[in-house]
Order: C-alpha cells, then structure tokens, then sequence
C-alpha cells in the first residue's frame, strides 16, 4: 500500500531516529504512542475550528524532518541577545540538543533539580516519566515521538529558586531540519521560581515544543516566553499548565520571529483560588503568521484569570488570538477578564480576534474585548506639529502602545529589562519603524 | 527686516470639501502679535491648521512665505523645527508616551535641524525647571503621558510651557483661551506676555475678546466667511465689542 499522508515522512524519520538506540522500555512506548496518535490525527486543518485561521501550508507542503545528527557548534556571541543579565540557571539546546558548552546550570539549591530531559531519563526516569502526559494535539503528539532532548525543571515544596531559570532553545542553520524540546517543570507546594523560555534561532527549520507545567498550591511561577525565531521558520508550541489551590501563574508571551507561529496554552485552574495571568505582545511585519490560541479552564470556585494580550501588525502580516475562558459548572466566584487590542499599521496587515466565553456556573464575573485599530492621525500629527518626523513619531506611539502591555504584566528586574529590549530591537530593527 | 509671515490670497478647502479660506492677505513682522477674531465657521481654525500643515485640507491657490522662504512646500515637522508653533485648541492625548520624553526629542530634533548640539538629560532638566516656573506648572506634570488625564487648563498651560521650551519664530495661537476659567487665563496669558519677544510673532486665533485684555495685540483682524474683512490696531477689538461682527460679515 503506497502511504500518501502528511505523516509518512515522520514515520520514517521516526524509525531511523529510535535505530539503535537504546531506549527504556516506557520511553520507547510514550514515543511509539505519540506516533501512533500524531499518524491518526495528522496535521490540523483548517476544517477544524481551532485551526480556521492558522495557515500550515508552509509546513505541510515540505516535510521538516528531524536531524539525525546534532548541529555544528554554535558560536556563544549569537546567543547574547537573548539572554538575560546578570546571574542564572542557563539551559541551551541547539536544535533540540542539549550544549554543554553554552549551557551554565550552575550550582543548584537544595530541593532543586534542573537538567537536560535525556540525562533526566538517565538518572531520573521516575522524574522523566512525569514530563508526559496522556493528552495533548497532534503536534505534542509528534514530539512526543521525535523529542531529542529538552528540560525538566522541579522544585520541592517550600523551594524558593531565587535566581532566574533560562531555557533557550536554538535553531540554527540553513536546513529545513525540526526540533521536538519538551520542557517539564513542577513547583511542589508553596516553591517559587522564575522561568524565560526562549525559542529563538537563524535558520528556516521548524521547532515544535511541548511545556509542561504543574503547580502545587500556593506554589508561584512566573514564566516568560520569548519567541524570535529566523524569519523563514516555523514555531509551533502546546504550553499546558495545571494549577493547584492558590497557585499563581503569570506568564508573558513575547512573539516576533518565525514566518509561521502558533502557541497554544491551555491552562487547567484546579484549585481554587488559583490565579493566572497572561500578557502578551505579537509584533509581527511582511508575511509573518502568529496564533496565540488560549484557554484557561476554570474547574473549581474563587479562581481569577487576566489576559491582555496586544498585537502589531506591518506589512502583510496576520495575527490570530483565539482565547477562550471556560467555567465549568460549580466554579463560582469565577473572575475572568480578556482583552485583545490590535494595532494594524498596513492595509495589507490582518488580524482574526476571537475571545470567547463558555459559562456553566452562576455567580461569575467574566468579561472580554478586543479592538482593532490604527495609529491615531491626531497622535501623529500632533507629535509632527512639535518637529519629530514621522518615521519616529511613528515608532513612538508603535512602542508606547506595545510598551503597555509590559508595563500592565508588573515584572521585576532583569526579566523586565529583557522584554523592553526585545521591544526596542524590535521597533529599531526588522520591525522596520527606523 | 524680512518679514516672519506673509500670506498672499490663500485660499484652501477641507479635501474633497467646501472651501474654507477664500482669500487671505496677512503680513507679520518680528516682534508683532495679531489677533485674529470673527464669529464661528469664519475659518480661523482653519488658518492656523493650514499654516502649521495639518492634514485634511488643501491649498489651491495663493503663497505663504515664512522668513522668506515657501512654507506650504514643507511637511509640518519641518515646519516645526524651522521655527513654527501651533498651540492647539484641543491638545491631543497620547497614552504611553512620557510628557519629558516627548518633549527632549521635539527639542531636539529643532536643535538637530538648527546644528545647535543636543541637549543631554541634565541640561533639558534645568530648562524645563526654568520655563516650569515660568507658567506655574507642578513637575508632576512631567511624569504623565503626555496630556493624558490633564485638566482643560492644565493641557492649555502645557501648550505654553511646550511653546516656551522649543522658543518658536512664530507661535501660531488657536483658542488657547477656550476652556480656561478666569485665574487659568491669566496664567496662560502672562505666560504668553513673557514669551513676547522682538524675534518672535503670536498670531492669537480667539472668539472672545477677553484674551486681549491680557495679552494685547499689535493688530487686530476680523475673519468672516474665509476673508480678512476688517483690522484695526489694539483699539479695534474693543471697538468690536461695542458693534459685534454682524455689520462686517455682511459687508463680506
């Protein structure tokens, strides 16, 4: 029978990745099941709801296969834009491989265990068996299948991890090859910890992680990800986080690079009180396609999710963000709020805003918005009427709309000073507003 | 001495509109404040946004010449760095952009234009606390987005201080009067009083003739239906006063 789906070549990368290797037994079975599900779903279409806007063309049409071997080295100067000052817990994978040579895990606290994912599956395979899980869609499917390497953070409860953990994950090289990182990380009860997730790269290859989260109660993690990879690549990531009783999750998302990108965060509130919040920015230029599909889920009483997410859009760019909130029945005292404001600077740039609500519980306070717009002529001419030119008044209000929503997220230290450098580059550099 | 602004038959419409200007004739010497008066729809807003380039409106025919040179051929931040000033009758709100920052890069993007050097954050500091002075205005003011969450007065007497710092060859006035209370008004106009200057032209566009009894015009002009129709020296806008428009918007 003569196979013609999207995943026959994955199949085949498959079988040659796992030849000769030696694999734990309940790994080879977590992989071979990925496989078995990502063949039955296949890649997502845009038949499917979730995926109505997301443009996959550009992955389907030819196949990014994983590489067999790892990347040449890399050398340390490209990665000093993405990462943060001062003192860290740094952690580089290099096209889904793990680099000694760029990494620095440093010396770790008590209670703290932070590793590559394979030598975790060495030393640790109880802890490594927790970094999967039984759902997911068709993309976490096929890393499941195709991972190399990743991470895996855990903190034991009461473990306050004071420096900031950074997992940069590098794609490099003219190649067309995937990269599957899976990131694990679980807060015990009460422990806090820093996290930036970095997928950033030069290369037109395609990265597909997975991020696993799990908080215990009155555990806090505060997860920034940033996403500027080549401008010929693809990112695809599924972010899924299950938070205990008074857990707090703040994440911010980041997302400038790639030409095709879609992060997908589901995020399980179970215990109550639980608080997420989600900030984020997509600044996006030429032909550049970003989804941000949220949904938080809201399965007990008292918990509160904030999402205020805001996007730029140049050229012919197209920006999705599909949010859904949802509050199952019995999760009263349920606090929701969603905004989505856009800033279209071309009148090719597109934008598909799409937040929802799904209620099944009485007594919630739940709201959301979304606006799409232009710069403001008045703004711009008034900035003009004082002699700044307009390429820079331009870029001024670009940047104050955007430098908002870092403003709104309230983080502290280096973590902040990164995003608003990112922002900058971003406004000064291929954002191409001078 | 060359004159700072000569208006020859200006005439301009709203783009794809009615015609607004038919006509005008104004000439300003160094040093002069005019006035330019006349009942509502004359066409005095419109004036001001075509001197300082606002977009929406077209010129088809007549010249503006400032300090000799052809104006309506620069684009308005060009404008504004040569030397022209608009203090605007609704000062617009800009969320996220920080009042200081806004105004060091104005200032210096007209020292840039002038070869003048630019000033660094200690030098801008110590002229903004001069000109602050000056229009009795809290640096507060300075920590704020610019014109977000201003009172009416507030907004006009940061007009002012802008005007102040960025020391303009001609400060084009429109209804800075409109909104003030009567305490407000004086601080703006004495704040404008100070800025009189023998290099520097005000042309004030008002509806009221209260703003002259505090900043007192060289000349005073009656726009009606896009036209000069009348001008007078300081006496005429009392003389208007008494008689009102009527008999000179039907004479136009």
């Amino acid at each position: 029978m003569l196979i013609t789906d999207d995943s026959a070549p994955f199949q085949e990368a498959y079988r040659q990745l796992l030849a000769g290797t030696d694999q734990p037994d309940w790994l080879r079975s977590q992989r071979q099941a990925g496989m078995e599900r990502f063949t039955d779903l296949g890649f997502p279409t845009r038949r499917q709801e979730a995926w109505r806007f997301t443009d996959l063309e550009q992955l389907t049409a030819q196949p990014r296969l994983p590489s067999l071997d790892g990347a040449p080295p890399l050398p340390a100067d490209l990665l000093e834009p993405w990462r943060l000052a001062g003192k860290t817990h740094r952690l580089v994978l290099v096209n889904g491989r793990f680099d000694p040579a760029l990494s620095a895990i440093g010396t770790l606290p008590d209670g703290v265990w932070l590793a590559p994912l394979a030598e975790t599956v060495l030393r640790r395979p109880d802890v490594a068996a927790m970094a999967f899980g039984a759902d997911g869609n068709a993309f976490a499917f096929l890393n499941a299948a195709l991972f190399t390497d990743g991470a895996v953070l855990v903190l034991a409860p009461g473990t306050v991890l004071e420096l900031p953990v950074e997992v940069i994950h590098y794609s490099a090289g003219d190649t067309q090859v995937s990269a599957h990182p899976r990131l694990r990380v679980m807060l015990g009860d009460g422990a806090r910890a820093t996290l930036v997730e970095t997928a950033a790269g030069d290369g037109n290859g395609w990265t597909n992680a997975v991020i696993d989260v799990t908080l215990g109660a009155d555990a806090a993690l505060t997860h920034v990800h940033v996403q500027g990879e080549g401008a010929d690549a693809a990112h695809t990531s599924l972010l899924t986080a299950e938070l205990g009783r008074r857990a707090r999750y703040r994440t911010f998302a980041f997302i400038t690079g790639a030409s095709l990108s879609r992060r997908d965060m589901q995020v399980t509130l179970s215990g109550p009180g639980a608080v997420f919040t989600l900030h984020g920015a997509y600044l996006l230029d030429g032909g550049q396609e970003a989804t941000l599909a949220v949904r938080a889920d809201h399965k007990v009483c008292d918990c509160r999710t904030e999402e205020v997410v805001k996007g730029v859009l140049q050229g012919a760019a197209h920006g999705v963000f599909l949010g859904t909130v949802a509050v199952r029945p019995g999760a009263d005292g349920t606090d929701a709020r969603q905004l989505n404001r856009n800033l279209l600077l071309s009148p090719s740039a597109r934008v598909d805003t799409k937040p929802e609500l799904e209620i099944f519980a009485d007594d919630v306070k739940c709201s959301h918005g979304a606006t799409v717009g232009s710069l403001d002529e008045a703004a711009l001419f008034y900035l003009q009427a004082r002699g700044i030119d307009p390429v820079t008044a331009r870029s001024m209000l670009v940047a104050a709309f955007a430098a908002e929503v870092i403003d709104a997220a309230g983080l502290e230290g280096e973590v902040e000073v990164l995003l608003r450098r990112h922002l900058a580059r971003w406004l000064g550099g291929e954002g191409g507003l001078g | 001495m060359v004159n700072i602004l000569e208006v020859r038959g200006l005439r301009a419409r709203i783009t794809g509109g009615r015609e607004v200007l038919k006509g005008i004739d104004l000439t300003v010497a160094p040093g002069e404040v005019h006035a330019i008066m006349g009942p509502n729809g004359a066409g005095k807003s419109t004036l001001s946004s075509v001197l300082a380039g606002k977009p929406g409106y077209e010129v088809t025919a007549g010249s503006v010449l400032y300090k000799d040179v052809d104006l309506l051929s620069m684009p308005p931040d060009e404008r504004a760095r040569e030397g022209v000033f608009l203090a605007f009758q609704y000062p617009v709100e800009i969320p996220g952009v920080n009042n200081t920052y806004f105004l060091r890069a104005a200032l210096n993007a007209g020292r840039r234009q002038r070869g003048q050097p630019e000033l660094d954050a200690q030098q801008f500091l110590k002229a903004v606390k001069e000109k602050l002075k000056l229009l009795d205005i809290g640096d507060d003011l300075l920590r704020r987005a610019v014109n977000v969450g201003f009172s009416g007065g507030e907004k006009k007497r940061n007009e002012i201080f802008q005007m102040a710092m960025l020391e303009p060859n001609l400060a084009l006035l429109d209804e800075t009067d409109s909104g003030l209370d009567i305490d407000a008004l004086r601080t703006v106009s004495d704040g404008v009083n100070r800025l009189r200057d023998p290099g520097r032209a005000i042309v004030m566009v008002t509806h009221y003739q209260r703003l002259l009894d505090y900043v007192v015009p060289d000349h005073v002009h009656v726009l009606a239906d896009g036209r000069i129709v009348a001008s007078g020296d300081k006496y005429f806008a009392a003389e208007l006063e008494r008689t009102g428009y009527a008999h000179l918007c039907d004479a136009a």
